[in-house]
């Protein structure tokens, strides 16, 4: 998945990620345990959130 | 009659509850996928972490969100804090708790001042319910009064902890006005569940009076018929009603209405929202297996460098965390010109927490920041602009529409009270 500049690091993508792969610091971060599987997206409140191009 | 109700954070909720009580066919729809908004639990590691508010309600069982809950019959367990604590390093003068601190209670705050300003502070607590200063910001007026850094200290950690403001953005009639509800309404407190507890309770009132809640439904724009507000655009469907209260802030909601707020007659309210400014903060959550606070109240740290406030969930409600653990989390308030350095920001107050909890074990858990879309307050304390819009038929509620001196959901709940009797006389 993919974050973009909407992101403020609330957090919220990070407890609904199933396979613990994102780290947030001001902004959340995919790691490499991502697995596309969309369900943070469903989860931003701010849209941040794209599926990789 | 019919009301719709967009957005399904607390203002939303319990703006649906009370109207579906009242024999409104109501129907809520939220964009997301849970209600709650940025006041709900987020299940992380098995504690449950907020999705903004610190589990806290700042008047607890007797407050205006109590209150409220308590007149719609929604359940939920609210305990009282014990004690709010302020931690100040041992000796005046020294600038931060790296040799050493001790805790006093939140009201002896004036014992730390100089006899003749102690007398001054009890002079002042006396006349100014009375003749209530006005036309300063909350840091100006101490200043003209007192002149001890360490009042500044103590309200710049009240004001961050409680509004994620500085004492110098907090209009002194707020604060007057806040502490007049302290009076009446008395310290924080902690609902059993946290969050998600009085989410929960409102979910069930609604169903209970046939109100019905849609998530993951956005809705694109609010339309209108002969100058009111008349529905919503979903998809490509038109859902009408007799009344609209939006949970989304006075800004958002305008940007739903397009060109129904277009016209000259409008601009007075348009310029007021650019003036706007949504409140900053970041949130550290610590998990620990020993006591962090020890107490079920608030611990201001007015000598870190970040760190305004810390509470410690868990010691009202264990359900919180995993068996034996605690849950503890700090805020800090962000200046605006800061929020373009959020990680720098993190950094100190990390450090902070490690210099007021000196030789503990905890492990950071998440660190949830605040701010611009997803803020804090949408409207800074004091700044609010009601609860009305130039549409007739469209209210806004939330923490972008607070009521007077109400600290965060207390204003939520204070909106939607005034709201309310708007609507419902």
């Amino acid at each position: 998945m993919k974050i973009n500049e909407n992101c403020v690091g609330c957090g919220q993508c990070a407890s609904f990620c199933k396979k613990g792969a994102i780290e947030v610091k001001g902004k959340a971060r995919v790691t490499d345990a991502c697995v596309d599987c969309g369900i943070c997206m469903l989860y931003c409140p701010v849209k941040a959130i794209e599926v990789p191009a | 009659m019919k009301a719709i109700i967009i957005g399904a954070g607390l203002g939303g909720l319990l703006s649906a509850a009370r109207l579906s009580k009242a024999g409104y066919e109501v129907e809520v729809y939220e964009r997301l996928p849970i209600t709650g908004g940025r006041f709900t639990n987020l299940n992380y590691k098995g504690f449950q972490l907020s999705s903004g508010a610190f589990h806290i309600l700042p008047h607890g069982p007797s407050g205006p969100l109590a209150q409220f809950l308590n007149e719609i019959g929604a359940n939920v367990e609210i305990v009282r804090s014990e004690t709010t604590t302020v931690r100040v390093p041992l000796k005046k003068g020294i600038p931060d708790y790296g040799k050493g601190f001790k805790d006093i209670s939140f009201s002896d705050f004036s014992t730390l001042l100089s006899h003749k300003d102690r007398l001054k502070i009890a002079f002042l607590i006396v006349s100014t319910r009375k003749n209530r200063p006005s036309g300063f910001t909350l840091q100006t007026w101490l200043r003209t009064q007192v002149k001890d850094e360490w009042l500044v200290k103590f309200a710049d950690a009240f004001c961050g902890w409680a509004l994620s403001l500085r004492s110098d953005e907090v209009p002194v009639e707020e604060i007057f006005e806040i502490i007049e509800n302290m009076y009446r309404f008395g310290g924080p407190g902690v609902p059993i569940g946290g969050c998600k507890g009085v989410i929960d309770a409102l979910e069930s009132v609604i169903a209970t009076y046939g109100g019905k809640i849609h998530t993951g439904t956005e809705v694109l724009k609010i339309f209108m018929e002969g100058g009111k507000a008349a529905g919503v655009l979903i998809g490509e469907e038109v859902h009408k009603a007799d009344l609209i209260v939006s949970n989304l802030g006075h800004v958002a909601t305008a940007c739903l209405c397009e060109e129904a707020l277009s016209g000259e007659k409008n601009s007075g309210y348009l310029q007021k929202l650019e003036t706007l400014k949504p409140s900053a903060g970041i949130k550290i959550c610590l998990a620990a297996d020993e006591p962090l606070v020890g107490h079920t109240g608030v611990l201001l740290t007015p000598y870190a460098k970040r760190v305004n406030g810390i509470d410690e969930v868990t010691q009202v409600d264990p359900g919180l965390a995993p068996p034996g653990k605690h849950l503890t989390m700090s805020h800090q308030y962000v200046a605006p010109e800061n929020v373009k350095n959020l990680e720098a920001e993190i950094e100190l107050g990390l450090q902070d927490l490690k210099e007021i909890f000196p030789g503990k074990k905890y492990e950071v858990l998440l660190i949830q920041s605040y701010h611009d879309s997803w803020p804090v307050n949408r409207a800074a304390s004091g700044t609010d602009p009601g609860n009305e819009t130039p549409i007739p038929g469209l209210y806004v509620v939330g923490d972008g529409a607070k009521g007077r001196g109400g600290i965060e959901v207390e204003g939520v709940a204070l909106g939607v009270t005034a709201t309310m009797k708007k609507i419902l006389g």
